[in-house]
This record gives C-alpha cells, structure tokens and sequence, in this order.
C-alpha cells in the first residue's frame, strides 16, 4: 500500500535502526504448476502464450519451458487459432487478431489436463502525454511521471503501466482504477513500491499503458499489495485471484497498449 | 430467539430466588460504608481489602472509586483495611447505628523489607478473579522499556496470555484474539486506537493513570462490546491535599503533570502532558528536515465533592500524531474522549455511578502532488450514557446491574480532493444497548460465585444504504432514514466465575463467559495503522460471539509471598471476519462485497509464578497456545493459523533492590515466530519473478527473543524535591528479532532467490529524568 512506503520511509529517517541482512529458511516442498503468461493485445500480432513450470525457491529461475502443449486461442466471432511451439515454451498465434470489445477464450492442454481462460478486450483510453512531477524532500528532488488521460464516462475502467528507466524495467506493478476518479483526468503519479527504481534527471522514462479487465486488474493489485511476511508486512500473501480454470498460475489478459516516453530534465 | 428470551426470564427467577432466601436472613443489621483513600494526596484506592477480625470469612474489596459498604449485625469489630503498598489499617468499631467511615491509608516505605502480615495472607485470593491482571504503576515504573517511555500496554505484554502484535509495539492480542477485540477503556471511555507513532508507544501517559486491570475474556456482565479482553485504565483523581508537580525528561518524549486540590480534601484536579521532540533533531538534519513525525497527549481530570453522598468527575484526554514528509504527504490522527461521572451514595448500601460518555477517534491523510490533492478522513464517534448500581444486600450478596446505551456514528474513509469525482460512501450510525445483572455470591467461606447476564442488543441505523449480498450477488438494497432503526440483534451474554478456597494459599477457581462485539475493524495490514477503519454490524456482518470456559488454580507459598497460577482455557469464536484476496477495503464503493466469514477457536495454557515482595521481586510468565481461523474462502476452507498463533510465550522480569537509592531490573522474553505465510515456490511472468504460495499462515517467523536491563537512581529527597534517573537498555546481546521478511532475486545472480530479514531494534540505550515537587 502507498501509505506503508511513506510510513517506512519515515520510520527509518526516526530510528535510523533498521538493518537487513540475507537468511536461511526451511520451507515446504513445493508442488511444481502450470505457468500461463498470455496476452491478446490491440497490436497487429501475433501474440504469444508463454507455457512453463514453477520451481522451488532454492532452484534457479531459469524455469523449465512446457513444449508438448496443444494451445488454442478463440475469439467469439468465431475465428479458432492453434498456436505452434516457437521457442522456450513460447507459442504463437497465426491468425486471430485483437479486436476492442471481442472475447477470446484460451484453451490449454499438456498432457491430459486441461486449462481454460477467457478475457474480452476492454476499449482503448487514449494516453495524451507524460508529465514529470516533481517533488522536493529533504532538500532532494525525486521525480515521477504522471500518465494524462481521460478515463470515460462509464464506471470500470482499469489500467496498468509499465515503466521502463532507461531500458531497465521497473519492477512495481503500476494499476489504477477509476473506483475515485471516474470520468476525469488522471493526476495520479506512477509512485513504486520499495523496489521500484529511483528517477533521476536526464533519465529517459518509457511508459506502457494497458487498458486491462477487471481481473488482470485485481491480479496485479493483489500482487502489489504483498509486501512481506512478519509485523512488518503487508497483507497476507497468496497466490493472486487469476481468471485461469484448472489450476495453472499466472494470467491470460486481454488488453489495449500504447506507448510513449519522456525525459526527465 | 424465543429461546434465548425464555433462558434470560429463567436466570432472573433463579437470582430473585436465591434474594428472598437472603432477604429472610438480611433482617437487624447495620451498614458500614465510606471511602478508602490515600492518606497524603487523598486519590481513592481502589480494591483495598477490608476485613472484620471477628468475622474471619467476611472480605470486602473497594470498588472502582473506592467506596465500599459491609452491612454487619449489630456488635463490636475491628476493622482492618489493607492493600500493597500501604501501611495496615486496623480500627475498632461499636456498631449500633449505619456508619458512615472515611479510611486513610498511609503508604508503605516501600523501599523497608515489607513484614508479611498474616492477616493479608488470604487477600490474594479474595482479589484472584479468573482470568484477572492488574498491574501496579510502581512496578512498572522500574521496568525496562525501549526509549525509556514506560507503557503500561508494553508490560501487560509480559503476562500470560497477552502478546505483542510486535517488536517495540504497543498492540496486543489476549488469548488469541485479534487487536480489535480487546475493549480499551480510559476512565470508561473507549479508545478506538490505543496507539502512538504506529504502535511504537500507548496513549497512555504513565504520569496520569492509576490503575490498570486487563480482563481476559471474563468480564463481570457490566462489561461487553468486546470477545477477547477490556484493559480497564483509570486516571489518577489528582492530590487533594497539596500541589504537586511532577515530570520527566527523556531522549524522545518529555512530560509534566499538575495535581493539586481545588478545594482542600473536597475537590482535586490533575492535567498531564506528554509530547515527543524527535522532530526537532530531525529538523536540524539536511537529511530528514522534511520528515514531520511527533505526537502529543493531554490527560485532564478533576473531582468535586457536592456532599458526603454525591461526587461529580470530569475527566478528558486529547491525544494526536502527525506524521509527514514535507507538504507532498501527511497524516494525523488522534482520539479525544471526554467523561463525566457521577457518584451517589443514594443509601448506605446503594451506590450509583452515572456517565455521560463521548469518545472521538479520526484520522486524516494529505496527499499533495504539484497542484493536485487528495484527502482521505475517517471517523468513529460514540455517545455513550450508563447507569451502574452496586447494591450491598447482605454479607453474603453484592448486586450489580444497569445499562449501558451507546449512539455509534461511523464514517468510513471518505476521499475528497482536486481528483475525486465522486464517493457516494457516508456515513452509518449504530445504536448499542445493552442491560445488566450480576451478583457476587459468598456462598460459603471457602466458594464464592459470580454469575449474571448482559443482555446486548445492536441495531441499525441510516446513513449509507445497506446492501444485502448471497453468495456475492446483490439481492436487496435497504436505505435507512438517519433515525430510524432498521434491524435488531440480540444476545444474551451469561457469565460466570466460581472460586473455591482449598486452603488458606491455594484455590480453585472456573469461569464461563459469553461476548458478542458489534464492531469490527477492517485492516488488510498485518501490522497496526492508523488507516484501518471501524465498521458495525450489518444485514451481512452479524455480532462476533466468543465464548470461553476456563479452570484456574492458585498456589502461595511463604505467605503467599510466593504465587503460582495456572489457568486453562478454550474460546470458541463464531462470525469472524477476513477480506478477499486483493480487497481495495478503502476505495470500494461497498466494502461488504470483499468480506468474508468464518469461525475460530483458541486454547491454551496459562503459568505465572510471582514473586511479590522482598528485595528481588518480580514474575515468570509462561503461555501454550494455538489459536486458528476457518473461513470460507480461505485455504480452501480448512483451518488455519491466525497470524498472532504463537505457541510458546515466556517473560521472565526481576527487580533488585540494591538499597534506598538504586535498583535494578530486567526482562527476558522469548516466543515462537508469528504465523506466517512464505512462498514454497516461484515463476516467471513477463519477464519478473513472482512466488508460489501453498497454505496460509503454514510457517513461523524466527523465534524472537531479547533481554532488556535498567538501572534506576532515587536521588535523596531535598526539602520537597524528589529526583530519579532511569538508565535503560534494550535488547542487551543485540539480538537481531525479524521484523519483515521478503524474498527477492538476488541482485548479484538474477536466477537466484535471497531472503532478506529486517530488523528493527538492536541495542536501544536511553535515559529519563524524573522529578516531583
């Protein structure tokens, strides 16, 4: 949550105690899952579907790509699309296209489990400019960018950003709604979490703007609202709520994209 | 319902019975009453023991404002009064007529090894009520405490049963409980966040209280609202003999108070303040001179004695926290609570106290962005009226009873600012009720029993629309007018303590009681902040209900100079509340929609081992337990552990007295790592590493552990004035206690997973001035 980074932030400046250092943990075996990463966007395509498994933590991240899946995209216009195994797990459509307002139904199967998911394509929020926001404390200025654009007239919109600095991603996940703002211009900065990189000037911010749906919506904010476990932490966490039936992480979205960067000077 | 109804006229039949039968015995007898109060600052004390030499079996305690009333045949006694820290009181008495008797204590040398009466040698066990605390202001005053601010919510932490809901934090969960179940009341005011700075320190300024007593779960039917506990805080009444002022100074907060009479021996007032001045540093530093971060309290009261029948108290606190970085963000919030009491002797064995209670609780956040701000305030407003007669029928039978009539006015957060469209959230009022009845029961000389029944009742009021929700879809939209009442819930609430005296030092005791709490906090945090915001019952949320068995047995030794206690027991919880993943609990236009509900249960053992007087004093506190939550929607619907679920808690305090001026303390604790969930597993989405999670609360945070020592110097009193230093340290071995553990790539090798532990506190020194005058 937002408050808790100022909270922390001020803590710290108080105390000046806080120390960190890396530990051993024993933890729970764990069963290794289906990863579904899949997106339909309003580009011109193709899209991918990326197929892989879980590990354990104390395992490398290079995760183990699925290939032998048969995956199909759908789309209720009636257009059906078996994606072929390109590379790493990577499957990649050879016809449908993203369309705002259609719904395209996922279909995977490895072995002899099957994964279902489906998203519809919400309309595209034009994004008018990046402004640089800046903000002076204690005597250092840090600055963050504001994405300007209309949300519609209609209740439900929701939005994710990416941000890149200098080519190297922002790991925050940026998502905004309009439960407050409804109809009106955004004025809400991109403000990280602890992890989020820090903006400097001459810095060249780039910004990916996604209208989502709902879930992918709820999928990273529960994300982002984990932050730890102890005292200290935020929500409890678990696996966030994901449209994917059949027991797979990860998420399939449907999604506009826009992109669009500013220097910081 | 009609059930209920019927079990409730059928406990009344039973008490109107066993009256009569006291009634026919209750004939020829006159009345003994008055107040016991301190000799030299004239401030009531509160459950003194009084005795009749003649009647070995008869032991009555002084109630909340010191008043007592024993209704004897008519004869001649010798009364003895006697409570811990004060000199024995011992009068003889012709009583041929009511008499009305103003006791004086005088205060003990409490530094002169304390001769162990044997007359007090039962006291311990007249006092011992199930699941009972009550911590005495001059012990804690020794005790170690980070940034030397004495707390009394830090120490009860230290008893069995009670936990920390963190390191340096003053919330606290009792018997499995969440923080939001234990009822904090301030001179009979609730306070809806008993916490300063986060947690870091209470709203409690040790300068201005008297007494604290923490129930655990048992309360006497004159309490209710909440499942797990009621910290019952009262403030000193002030001297009214002479002025005085005292005060402290230390590295992070400073305090002074004001007592004196108002009107010699009839009416006294105190005021007490307290504000912290690490902003000032901070402010002289280029680093942080943006960071705002203090807080400040105010504790008011004073007394007046219309007559020898009736005494009128006004007592008030104002606390607040701001909390900032610049303009670009702030935070505030603060209760302020207000009573007015009053106490009438309406006859010598009937005592009437009524308040006039109002309680404020709010906070505020600022959010500002170049031109551009946003606010968020929340509020939770109580009026509370409550009429509470103790009434001395006999030896054998004290009754209790009245009622209790609270207006609730709930704002949930409200956002406001140059974005804001629109919030169509407002506010809700709830109205609680509730009517008592109670009786202390000597039955015999060895058993008394205490048993009654609160009978509480909730309804809704208007303000925002209530929204009725099955199975996540909306069925039905209510919409209240703001003085109507919409539905009503009704509980009965039994209650009952016994207490069997085995021997002169050893008694067994066993309790059975039922809560039910109309209010809730939402917090999707697992630490404390103030954002976390109250809501009352609904057509969805129905009442928490708790009910709790449990069987004790206390052992003295050496006079009781010694004590072992020992309590079992087992709380079952029904209607408990949790949040969806991912629930926006502030910004949804219906917060109803992310809640779900479940049950819980808590068991445990409870040991503590005193030892109370001489020159090395001090407790070993020892508690098993295992408290766990069932919710749908939740780990698939099995139990699981509530975050607070640690299974091994022990304190261990001692406090030397070396001679008169210095003395030396310390306290160890250790416990088991709170409830936790860590990820087993983890994957790869669009290019960011995320993690794999099995069941909740399945893992522990490393055992916390820490030693804390303090050295105090009482300075030789100088004519008036009185000085002592406190030197304290906390966590002595530097003991590095988790705070926050995360995951995270490990930034020299990506494809690697570090866990990363925060710390908070290692080696806290600090050092307070006190002074009194």
């Amino acid at each position: 949550m937002m408050l808790k980074k100022y909270f922390s932030t001020i803590l710290m400046g108080i105390f000046l105690l806080g120390c960190e250092k890396e530990i051993q943990l024993p933890l729970d075996p764990n069963q290794s899952l289906l990863v579904i990463d899949g997106s339909i966007t309003d580009d011109a395509g193709p899209y991918y579907i990326k197929l892989s498994k879980s590990n354990s933590i104390s395992a490398s991240s290079n995760f183990l790509a699925v290939t032998d899946a048969l995956v199909i995209v759908k789309d209720n216009i009636g257009q059906i699309d078996t994606l072929k195994h390109e590379k790493e797990g990577e499957y990649k459509t050879n016809k449908i296209k993203g369309i705002y307002g259609n719904t395209y139904y996922l279909e995977v199967q490895v072995a002899d489990k099957k994964y279902t998911a489906n998203a519809t394509m919400p309309e595209k929020v034009f994004l008018d400019s990046l402004r640089i926001n800046p903000l002076a404390i204690n005597g250092e200025i840090r600055y963050n960018v504001i994405p300007v654009y209309t949300d519609p007239i209609s209740l439900g919109n929701s939005y994710r950003f990416i941000q890149k600095i200098n080519d190297t991603l922002d790991k925050s996940f940026f998502v905004f709604n309009d439960n407050l703002n409804n109809g009106k211009v955004n004025q809400r900065p991109l403000r990280g979490g602890s992890d989020s990189l820090e903006v400097k000037l001459k810095d060249i911010i780039g910004i990916e703007m996604q209208c989502i749906t709902r879930p992918t919506y709820l999928y990273y904010y529960s994300l982002n609202q984990q932050s730890g476990a102890g005292p200290g932490g935020g929500t409890t966490p678990a696996n966030p709520p994901s449209n994917i039936v059949g027991g797979a992480l990860g998420i399939f979205s449907a999604h506009t994209v826009q992109r669009r960067q500013v220097q910081i000077k | 319902m009609r059930l209920n109804k019927n079990g409730f006229l059928r406990f009344f039949c039973v008490i109107i019975c066993v009256l009569q039968v006291q009634f026919s015995f209750g004939q020829d007898k006159f009345v003994l009453n008055g107040n016991v109060k301190d000799q030299a600052t004239g401030e009531a004390i509160i459950r003194a023991v009084l005795r009749i030499e003649e009647l070995p079996s008869l032991g009555v305690l002084s109630n909340e404002y010191g008043f007592y009333a024993i209704s004897l045949p008519r004869g001649k006694y010798t009364l003895v009064v006697s409570q811990l820290g004060y000199e024995k009181y011992k009068e003889q008495l012709q009583l041929d007529s009511n008499l009305n008797l103003t006791i004086l204590l005088k205060s003990a040398n409490t530094l002169k090894e304390v001769v162990v009466e044997s007359g007090r040698k039962n006291d311990n066990l007249l006092k011992a009520q199930m699941g009972t605390e009550t911590l005495n202001l001059n012990t804690i005053s020794k005790l170690p405490v980070i940034f030397g601010e004495k707390d009394i919510l830090k120490t009860l932490q230290l008893l069995p049963g009670v936990k920390s809901a963190g390191e340096g934090n003053s919330g606290f969960y009792v018997r499995g409980g969440s923080a939001d179940q234990n009822l904090i009341l301030l001179d009979e005011a609730p306070v809806y966040n008993a916490s300063h700075l986060l947690g870091f320190f209470s709203t409690f300024n040790s300068d201005a209280i008297k007494d604290a007593t923490l129930i655990k779960g048992n309360g006497p039917a004159q309490y209710g609202g909440r499942l797990s506990s009621v910290l019952d805080v009262k403030m000193k009444d002030g001297n009214n003999q002479d002025l005085n002022v005292n005060g402290g100074l230390g590295l992070i907060s400073s305090r002074i108070s004001i007592e004196g009479p108002l009107q010699k021996e009839k009416s006294s007032f105190i005021l007490s303040g307290r504000r912290t001045y690490a902003d000032i540093f901070l402010r002289a530093s280029d680093e942080f001179k943006d960071n705002i971060l203090y807080f400040y309290d105010l504790n008011m009261k004073a007394n007046f004695k219309i007559d020898e029948k009736n005494k009128i108290y006004l007592s008030g606190y104002f606390g607040r926290d701001e909390l900032g970085l610049g303009d670009a963000f702030g935070i505030d919030w603060g209760n302020k609570t207000g009573t007015i009491r009053w106490n009438r002797i309406v006859s010598s064995r009937l005592f009437l106290n009524s308040s006039l209670i109002y309680s404020d609780y709010n906070y505020n956040v600022k959010l500002k962005n170049g031109l551009t701000n946003f606010n968020v305030n929340s509020n939770i407003k109580d009026l509370n009226l409550k009429q509470d007669y103790t009434f001395y029928l006999n030896p054998k039978n004290t009754l209790r009873f009245g009622f209790n009539s609270i207006l609730h006015t709930i704002t949930p957060s409200i956002f406001s600012g140059t974005v804001i469209n629109s919030n169509p959230k407002k506010g809700r009022n709830g109205l609680e009720n509730a009517l008592y009845l109670s009786n202390y029961y000597k039955a015999t000389d060895n058993l008394s029993v205490d048993y009654g029944m609160r009978l509480s009742a909730y309804s809704l009021m208007g303000g925002d629309a209530y929204n009725i929700y099955e199975n996540d879809l909306l069925v039905n939209t209510i919409q209240l007018n703001k003085q109507s009442l919409g539905k009503t819930y009704v509980n009965p609430e039994p209650r009952m303590t016994a207490n069997y005296r085995v021997t002169d030092q050893a008694s067994i005791k066993a309790g059975y009681a039922r809560n039910v709490q109309h209010l809730h906090l939402l917090s999707n945090s697992t630490a404390s902040s103030p954002s976390d915001q109250w809501i009352g019952n609904s057509y969805n949320i129905k009442p928490e209900i708790a009910d709790q068995l449990s069987v004790g047995f206390v052992q003295g030794w050496k006079n009781n100079n010694y004590e072992l206690s020992t309590e079992l027991y087992y709380k079952n919880l029904q209607n408990q509340l949790d949040y969806k993943d991912g629930a926006e609990i502030n910004t949804l236009a219906d917060v109803e929609t992310a809640i779900l509900f479940g049950v819980g249960r808590a068991y445990g053992l409870e040991l503590l081992w005193k030892k109370k007087e001489g020159i090395l004093t001090g407790w070993v506190s020892y508690t098993l337990s295992k408290t766990e939550r069932k919710i749908t929607g939740i780990n698939q619907g099995n139990w699981y552990n509530a975050k607070q679920d640690r299974t091994h808690d022990i304190a261990i305090v001692g406090v030397y007295t070396l001679n008169s001026r210095w003395s030396i303390s310390s306290v160890f604790v250790y416990n088991t790592g709170d409830a936790v969930t860590f990820p087993t597993g983890k994957y790869s989405i669009q290019g960011q590493t995320l993690y794999q999670y099995a069941s909740r609360n399945g893992n522990r945070m490393p055992s916390n552990h820490r030693m804390d020592l303090s050295v105090t110097y009482d300075k030789k009193r100088k004519k008036r004035i009185q000085e002592s230093w406190n030197f304290s340290l906390y966590n002595v071995y530097g003991r590095e206690n988790a705070y926050q553990i995360n995951f995270q790539d490990d930034p020299k090798d990506l494809s690697r997973t570090q866990i990363i532990q925060t710390s908070l506190f290692r080696w806290v020194p600090s050092v307070t001035y006190q002074f009194k005058f």
